[in-house]
């Protein structure tokens, strides 16, 4: 490496030019850095202190339901989180595991040190990155590219404590809390985005929103206080087993780090009455439960949950930080009351009576800029060069920052070496889900996935990301490595053989009843049935047919469960593709971001004018997704993307075009709408 | 359809066929069918087209049957248009206009449902769809959270007889014998009898105008007679027929076959009887009757018994027919008439009405009942798809709820759309969502 990946001196970066600056080192800008730099772009990653690069600012886990789906994507996608979740985890449990495998929901419990090791070293070894220690003051802006559409052009940053400029063709915002952020604890607020760090200047709020023009909301999360886990009686908590085999996150792992037996327990207990008195007693010393600020409904701290379900017990879990850690992360307490307080509170739960605070609770005010301005590509739509992922768009959880960062880094990357942008469907993949949602309908409350915003949940499987993202990933984006690119097609190639020899396997019902006794196969039927029928049975595994057909299938061995999975899930799977493809194909039709939609002069209503003008959809099927956008007017805006088709391709191929109008012609004539 | 069972017809050529109801195999109505194969249709896929005869009934039918067939649902407004253009068949001129006039059949729909949503059947669709919301929020909430959360084992349980009720009341409301449809379509009432009785005179009475031929030559009327009429504010298509009896003319033969044909198809049946035949005695009167009835209907249940020709029965016994003939078991509804001097017109109306408005149901009071083939066919599917979340309950939440999202789906398309907003919004005010 000619340049040192990590340095902590600025100065010899000024007038140094990189196709892609990345600020902040949270899950978003890591993830963003690292895409960035697999997709060939000279990366610089800027953040306030280089040993904070991958830490867990607040929970120690990783996945859960639906954020489980969003790592193995981020992973199919030759992402981070998932690899280093693999490598930092202590205890591994699939959850809603007897609920049907498109919503399992893999999860760990992370050693904090281990997994920003992990992360730092990963950033250390990756080419065409570069680390760096520092503040961003503000943007460099100047006139846009008039080729392109958008009304202005970021074209570097300004560094704070003097005046290093650093240039770069594409900027990634990642400032996670510290936009604007205030921290609250009781009846004291500062200035700052998480405990313990300096607060970002407020030039870049400044920028964002005067000189770019950007709407900004705020939004509030908070953090629980960390327990001294030696003062705490874990005997009167219920015990929490993994599971006693670990499955690991990513697709190119086949076992965790952490070997089975020595994975650590988590501990769950209830609260009290008391804890309600507590909260009560302490409003009035409570600034930030006061407020109004929009926060979480699935992450609440322990004040809303008790105000707003008073009278019941509440679920706590006591959840180990590290191996060596000392603390517990007492998951479900955020809290922002007086820190004498919290303690008085946490004192309420019968296994933290006598219980110690390492570090208090608190909250986190912060500024958010409204994501129905960025493209699907998580470009600012008024801001050439300008990427923004993470909690800056709104939403709340350490893996839909990653997946929000890897998108944004990759095309980053892409625009800054001059390559298209590109768009993940909602109909392929969680994350199309996440960035969909956010750039056409916007935020509320900070936004959580779940499996249930996944229309086609029974395709967007756990299981199936690899299939579904890494040929993608490769073959499209550049973002994934030719060695998981290759895995992956073995990976597809094995399960298509598997399915083949399945489906060859043709027997009537009662020799399948001779080779499986033990299955009830109704003889009634007097049918032909394929092994894939019969897998789709409950009591059916894999490894039972292979043992009955090893010489066609018990190459398939490493497989079995994903073929399981694949037989019960296809008949579904079939059912929806039609409704995929349609829904693709109108995302296929894309609305230039210019448009004027109030003098369009196509038959629309000044209400719908309004709403696209607001919400400036990027593609036909956004379009049709937007609340008040009635039938006719998808049908005028489809003419519309057509006419403008037309004229590009009239440019290109005016004879082919006429031969076929004469056929359109003709069809026309033969038959009409009902 | 049932037609093209054996071979398909030649590409863009019109046929006469049958169209059959591919469950009942019951023919629906004779029709023009036209195949048109991709790309060279309308909208570039493959695409059939019927052509059959307007009546609501009919066209009501037809699209029943063809929403029973599997993988088959009613094109969503603009679906043709959008689908057309997609393949690159649409000229654009040809989009401006169709956007126009889609706006305008979207209004019409609009205004139709608005009407419809107002009613007493609204808020039963409404009902249905909020507690299917609530069942799928409750499911969805136990997927997303309840590891995490304390949401008890109960809520499944719930869901489960939620779902189960849901189902049976669908199910009975789609079996609520078309009363809805009927209110659109016209109550079947049929004319029938033995020849000479008096129907086409009574036909004529009804609609207040000679519709149908009347001679006292027995046998004059010999093809089914139809007549459109509003009997106090209920649409009523009413048919004269031929009068049954034996006979050795052919055109006769098959006056009588339609006949009977007909009245298996009644909603209601007028069995018409000229009194001059009746024997004088009460008993053996009732007992004429029946005989008589059974001999014209395959059951009783839905007829009224018009004894026309009263003025030829003396005073006396005419009046003792009308008051014990009233009430004898196994009878149905009689009525002593005279088309000649309208003697009893007036009290054979108000029976008649009230019966229609059985049939159709009263919109003011009463179940509420199905107005659309349309609806019929979301209904089917939303009852379809809560039989898949009870196959895989337990095997498989995933793909159970995928049924139940299904079936709010399919009442959306009734009620308006549902969004996955509206179901998080459930979930957090009935749960405690804390992790």
């Amino acid at each position: 490496l000619l340049l040192s990946p990590v340095s902590r001196h600025v100065g010899h970066l000024t007038g140094h030019q990189y196709d892609v600056i990345v600020v902040g080192g949270g899950h978003a800008g890591t993830e963003a850095a690292a895409a960035a730099a697999r997709v060939g772009a000279e990366t610089l990653l800027i953040t306030q202190k280089i040993h904070t690069i991958g830490a867990l600012s607040c929970n120690p886990s990783l996945g859960g339901v639906g954020k489980g789906q969003l790592v193995k994507e981020v992973d199919a996608l030759d992402g981070l989180c998932g690899r280093a979740g693999d490598w930092a985890g202590i205890h591994f449990s699939i959850l809603n595991r007897r609920k049907g495998p498109a919503v399992w929901g893999p999860r760990a419990q992370l050693d904090r040190q281990r997994y920003r090791d992990f992360i730092q070293s990963e950033l250390l070894s990756t080419p065409r990155l570069t680390m760096v220690e520092g503040s961003v003051e503000e943007l460099l802006v100047t006139e846009p590219n008039p080729e392109e559409p958008g009304h202005h052009r970021v074209t570097g940053i300004r560094l704070a404590n003097g005046s290093h400029a650093i240039s770069a063709r594409s900027v990634v915002l990642t400032t996670g809390t510290f936009l604007s952020g205030s921290l609250f604890v009781g009846q004291t607020t500062s200035p700052g985005g998480r405990i313990g760090d300096a607060p970002s200047s407020a030039g870049l709020s400044h920028t964002l929103r005067e000189r770019l023009g950007l709407r900004t909301g705020r939004l509030r999360t908070g953090t629980p206080p960390r327990i001294v886990k030696d003062s705490v009686d874990l005997s009167l908590a219920k015990l929490h087993l993994p599971d006693s085999h670990p499955t690991p996150f990513s697709f190119l792992n086949t076992h965790t780090h952490c070997k089975p037996e020595e994975q650590l327990p988590c501990y769950l207990t209830f609260t009290t009455p008391g804890v309600e008195r507590v909260v009560r007693e302490s409003l009035q010393l409570n600034c930030h439960i006061q407020q109004d600020t929009k926060g979480p409904r699935y992450c609440p701290s322990i004040e809303s949950r008790v105000l707003r379900f008073p009278g019941r017990s509440h679920q706590v879990w006591l959840e180990p930080e590290g191996v060596t850690s000392d603390l517990l992360y007492p998951q479900g307490l955020s809290m922002t009351m007086p820190p004498d307080i919290q303690l008085r509170l946490i004192r309420e739960i019968p296994p933290m009576r006598r219980a110690e605070i390492h570090t208090p609770g608190y909250g986190v005010q912060y500024d958010f800029v409204c994501p129905t301005q960025l493209s699907p590509a998580l470009q600012v739509k008024s801001t050439q060069g300008l990427f923004l992922a993470g909690q800056i768009n709104g939403t709340t959880g350490y893996e839909e920052a990653a997946a929000q960062g890897l998108w944004a880094g990759a095309n980053a990357a892409r625009s800054a070496l001059s390559m298209p942008t590109v768009t993940l469907s909602r109909t392929e993949s969680y994350i199309g889900v996440l960035i969909d949602d956010l750039v056409s309908r916007g935020v509320t409350e900070p936004y959580r996935m779940f499996t249930s915003r996944a229309e086609f949940r029974t395709s967007l499987r756990p299981d199936n990301a690899d299939l579904r993202l890494t040929p993608k990933g490769f073959e499209e984006v550049g973002c994934v490595s030719s060695v998981r690119y290759q895995e992956s097609l073995r990976v597809r190639n094995s399960l298509q053989d598997a399915l083949t020899a399945l489906q060859a396997l043709f027997l009537s019902t009662s020799s399948w009843k001779k080779k499986l006794p033990s299955v009830p196969i109704s003889e009634t039927k007097s049918t032909l049935l394929t092994g894939l029928d019969l897998l789709q049975y409950n009591d059916v595994t894999f490894e039972m047919l292979a043992s009955a057909f090893p010489e066609s299938l018990s190459s398939f061995m490493e497989f079995a469960q994903r073929l399981k999975i694949e037989a019960v899930y296809k008949p579904h799977c079939d059912l929806n593709k039609k409704e995929i493809e349609r829904i693709q194909r109108e995302e296929n039709m894309s609305l230039p971001q210019d448009i004027d939609y109030f003098s369009l002069p196509v038959s629309l209503s000044d209400e719908v004018r309004e709403i696209l003008d607001r919400v400036r959809p990027s593609t036909l099927g956004a379009a049709t997704r937007l609340e008040g956008i009635t039938p006719a007017a998808v049908v005028n805006l489809l003419n519309y993307v057509r006419v403008t088709e037309k004229k590009k391709e009239t440019h290109r191929n005016q004879r082919q075009q006429e031969a076929q109008r004469d056929e359109e012609l003709c069809a026309n004539s033969a038959s009409l709408p009902q | 359809m049932a037609g093209f069972t054996q071979r398909l017809p030649p590409p863009r050529t019109a046929l006469l066929r049958s169209i059959t109801d591919p469950r009942s195999t019951e023919v629906l109505d004779r029709g023009l069918v036209l195949w048109f194969p991709a790309p060279r249709s309308f909208s570039g896929e493959d695409s059939v087209e019927f052509h059959i005869h307007g009546g609501p009934a009919v066209v009501t039918a037809v699209l029943q049957a063809l929403g029973s067939v599997p993988g088959l649902r009613p094109a969503e407004a603009g679906e043709f248009t959008r689908r057309a253009f997609q393949a690159g068949k649409l000229g654009l001129t040809e989009v401006e206009g169709l956007g126009d006039l889609i706006h305008a059949e979207t209004e019409a729909q609009r205004r139709q449902a608005l009407r419809q949503m107002s009613g007493e059947l609204g808020r039963l669709y409404q009902d249905w769809s909020d507690r299917l919301k609530r069942c799928l929020a409750h499911v969805e909430a136990f997927i997303d959270f309840s590891e995490d959360e304390l949401i008890e084992d109960g809520v499944l349980n719930r869901v489960d007889v939620s779902v189960s009720d849901l189902q049976a009341e669908i199910e009975r409301h789609l079996k609520d014998e078309r009363r809805g449809e009927r209110l659109r379509s016209g109550v079947q009432v049929v004319i029938a009898g033995a020849t000479n009785a008096g129907k086409s005179s009574l036909l004529n009475k009804l609609c207040q105008r000679p519709a149908a031929i009347v001679s006292p030559i027995a046998g004059t009327t010999r093809d089914v007679v139809e007549t459109a009429l509003d009997l106090g504010g209920f649409p009523v298509l009413l048919s004269d027929t031929a009068g049954l009896r034996d006979s050795s003319d052919l055109v006769e033969r098959e006056g009588v076959r339609r006949a009977r044909e007909r009245v298996e198809q009644a909603d209601l049946t007028l069995v018409v009887v000229d009194s001059a035949h009746l024997p004088s005695e009460v008993d053996r009167a009732a007992a004429f009757l029946r005989e008589h009835l059974r001999s014209v209907l395959p059951d009783t249940d839905r007829c009224l018994l018009v004894l026309n020709k009263a003025d030829l029965l003396p005073e006396k016994q005419r009046q003792k027919l009308d008051t014990e003939l009233r009430g004898v078991s196994g009878l149905p509804a009689v009525r002593l008439i005279s088309c000649q001097t309208n003697e009893g017109l007036k009290a054979f109306l108000t029976v008649l009405h009230s019966s229609v408005k059985t049939l159709c149901g009263d919109p003011l009071f009463g179940a509420p009942t199905l107005t659309q083939a349309r609806h019929r066919a979301h209904l089917q599917r939303c009852a379809a798809a809560l039989a898949q979340y009870q196959r895989y309950r337990d095997t498989d939440l995933a793909l159970a709820a995928e049924g139940v999202r299904l079936a709010v789906t399919s009442l959306g398309r009734i009620t308006g759309r549902v969004g996955a907003e509206e179901i998080l919004d459930i979930i957090f005010k009935d749960f405690c969502i804390g992790k």
